[in-house]
């Protein structure tokens, strides 16, 4: 099994701070994605409007997540798929693994699914004897690499061209080449063979639609497409989450998530089923099996701030657009799921004691929120989450009462603007006990108390001071005044 | 073969699940209220088509559509008849030395295809079979104009494999068919009556290699449309 470390962000993202390969390759996604989707977003009339529409659309299905799915479940039933429940990963991967068996396939063809990451499907795979064959260009070659992957749109993101041709000549044999063209086509002459043999594919799901019992999955290299029409049995792993209400809604998240995955207007290819091939003679598999994965997602419905997570439709924009990411790579986080969604995600699915400095392997600066498809506002999430994990050091006598206090004003403060006003009146009230040659020194003993969250920043650097007045007031004044400049 | 053990089996966590989401959400039900406040669920769909779909002439819809094929770097032509569409065909088989094609079922596919005799045309081949054409040709029974996407039906014809499998694809599409809007052909198509629907934008393709674009990296390399106006 792949060796998980998201309790370790700290000593992973210095490591990953020193690598100038990953830096190289992190510097281009972001100069290529973060601009592409620019683009994309500008070629429909009103972006805000379809992420407000999208995020509705989340919120509604959420809140009647019950009855959603289990519409979901019967239309796609009355189309002859088969459905399975799982609690957790071990469920999800025994179910699968029965099925597998039951076909006497020694191999099985996988499309790209983070689904499938999360529960670690291929190593209970092998651990069976079955062979898990990944089959989208960037999953096979971590695959061959035995690495997880590092972004949830391009897995390999973190290799160079130069690695990956020494891994295919190590791995399959090939002339070392610098031809994107000749590793690509490697990929499709090796796999299209294990394509043509397969007797199981297995897939994610993007969107499961209540209304039709349509599954949707997008894709750009056809993969999917060979997976779920060639062998006979197709299975499909996906989290309870993914349902949306109606048919029409597709039209807003395909509007939405190429354009901020990778900056399409629309992936080359859409697959929507809807059962099982009417005839004997008809194209596509003899039996559709869909794993419903719980996994920890029902529990995040008990709050409304926790619940935003399910809406992530796993585009990679908060990716691609966050600083400490464009830094530190998705390896850093030790998880499957990377960067600012992977870092309030993984905690609620992993358990907070297992991933407890994610939530603060961020700045707060919310570039994640501001280009999230769906409105996730991650920074809230992130703060909800590091006041749980205060509220949870409160049995650990060594925890101060203080320092939990200041991380629930210091998560509040910046969610209510009357108290965000209060706290920094607060706080400039406060610095006049700490200034030194006009900057914020190391604050220490009874201050730091005081003001918590200032003693662990300040230890590394100065803070310039705040303001006598506060930009609200300075603002009022000059309008008073009749000087807006 | 599947027993009726395993089955049991792996739906008894239904109930356990469906009793989790509602007693969470039960849980949630004092803090949605004041949360309802900042994100209100009001009529939360409305297609974003109506606008566009009336305004469009017939020739603007094929001209939109074209100049997004072109973009996408998609080989397309606009022909008159059947019977242009075959000499399409035939330059095509010339030009890439093809010697086996695979064809769909649907009525346009077999009149254009037919008379070809040349070379080996095959319709329903085998798993086996396809992976040694070098041509598929099908046809879409819609087009989106604003991506440039194709539309194929199941129930129409049998396209998954031959669209998908060949390296080179040729699909014919009927002017007519066009609609401006994802959300017009959202509306028009019908999963119910069609196992699977499949959009086409582009050939396929790849950015997995340090996001530098490789285009046919499991399904075709090329794609050729051919637009029939009346």
């Amino acid at each position: 099994m792949h060796h998980l470390t998201s309790d370790n962000f700290d000593q992973n993202a210095r490591e990953a701070l020193r690598d100038p390969v990953l830096h190289g390759a992190l510097r281009n996604l972001a100069d290529n994605f973060v601009e592409r989707r620019r683009i994309a977003m500008s070629s429909v009339d009103d972006w805000e409007g379809l992420r407000t529409r999208a995020r509705a659309i989340k919120d509604e299905t959420l809140a009647h997540l019950d009855e959603y799915l289990l519409q979901f479940v019967e239309n796609a039933e009355k189309g002859g798929v088969k459905f399975h429940w799982a609690r957790d990963g071990a469920e999800a991967c025994r179910i699968v693994l029965e099925l597998v068996k039951a076909s006497g396939a020694e191999m099985v063809v996988k499309s790209k699914s983070m689904a499938t990451e999360e529960i670690h499907l291929n190593d209970a795979l092998e651990a069976a004897g079955i062979e898990p064959i990944e089959t989208d260009l960037g999953e096979w070659i971590i695959q061959l690499a035995h690495e997880i992957p590092s972004h949830i749109v391009v897995p390999a993101i973190h290799k160079t061209k130069g690695q990956i041709a020494d891994l295919f000549v190590e791995k399959v044999g090939i002339e070392k080449t610098g031809d994107v063209d000749v590793l690509t086509g490697t990929a499709r002459r090796i796999l299209r063979q294990k394509f043509a043999e397969a007797k199981v594919g297995i897939s994610g799901v993007n969107f499961g639609v209540a209304e039709t019992g349509t599954i949707l999955i997008l894709e750009n290299e056809g993969n999917i497409r060979m997976t779920t029409g060639l062998p006979q049995k197709h299975i499909a792993v996906m989290g309870i989450e993914k349902v949306v209400p109606r048919f029409t809604d597709l039209d807003v998240f395909l509007k939405l998530l190429p354009r901020s995955g990778t900056g399409q207007r629309l992936t080359a290819y859409q697959s929507l089923i809807t059962g099982v091939k009417k005839r004997p003679d008809d194209e596509g598999p003899d039996e559709i099996h869909v794993v419903l994965l719980d996994n920890g997602r029902s529990k995040m419905l008990s709050h409304p701030v926790t619940r935003q997570s399910l809406a992530c439709i796993r585009c990679g924009a908060c990716l691609n657009a966050c600083p400490v990411y464009q830094q530190v790579g998705g390896h850093a986080y030790g998880s499957v799921y990377p960067g600012p969604i992977g870092a309030v995600i993984t905690p609620q699915l992993m358990g907070l004691s297992k991933a407890k400095q994610l939530p603060y392997a961020s700045s707060l600066c919310g570039a994640c929120r501001e280009v999230c498809p769906v409105k996730i506002d991650i920074p809230e999430l992130l703060l909800h989450l590091r006041a749980e994990i205060a509220d949870n050091n409160a049995s650990n006598v060594k925890r101060k009462f203080s320092e939990r206090l200041a991380f629930k004003l210091y998560g509040s403060m910046w969610s209510r603007a009357g108290r965000y006003n209060f706290g920094t009146k607060a706080a400039r009230v406060m610095q006049k006990l700490v200034v030194r040659k006009g900057k914020i020194g190391k604050v220490s003993g009874f201050i730091a108390k005081l003001v918590p969250p200032l003693g662990a920043w300040t230890a590394w650097r100065d803070a310039p001071p705040i303001a006598p007045k506060t930009f609200r007031q300075q603002w009022r004044e000059k309008l008073r005044s009749g000087n807006g400049n | 073969m599947e027993t009726k053990a395993n089955i049991s089996n792996s739906s008894a966590a239904r109930e356990p699940i469906i009793a989790s989401i509602r007693q969470s959400l039960a849980a949630s039900k004092a803090s949605d209220r004041v949360h309802a406040e900042h994100r209100p669920i009001v009529e939360y769909y409305s297609p974003s088509s109506n606008a566009a779909r009336s305004i469009l002439s017939h020739d603007e819809l094929v001209g939109n559509f074209c100049a997004n094929l072109d973009l996408l770097g998609v080989r397309f032509a606009i022909v008159r008849n059947e019977d242009e569409a075959r000499d399409y065909l035939r330059k095509l088989i010339a030009a890439s030395d093809i010697k086996r094609i695979a064809v769909s079922d649907s009525e346009i596919v077999s009149d254009v295809a037919a008379p070809i005799n040349d070379v080996e045309v095959i319709s329903s081949a085998s798993k086996e079979t396809l992976f040694d054409c070098e041509l598929g040709l099908t046809s879409a029974q819609w087009g989106i104009a604003e991506t440039g996407t194709l539309v194929l039906e199941s129930d129409a014809e049998r396209h998954r494999l031959t669209s998908l499998v060949p390296p080179i694809h040729l699909c014919l599409l009927k002017a007519e068919q066009i609609r401006q809007t994802l959300g017009e052909i959202l509306e028009l198509i019908d999963p119910r009556q069609n196992r699977t629907i499949t959009f086409i934008t582009g050939a396929s393709r790849t950015s997995d290699i340090e996001l530098t674009l490789a285009i046919g990296v499991h399904g075709p390399r090329e794609l050729h449309v051919l637009v029939l106006a009346d």
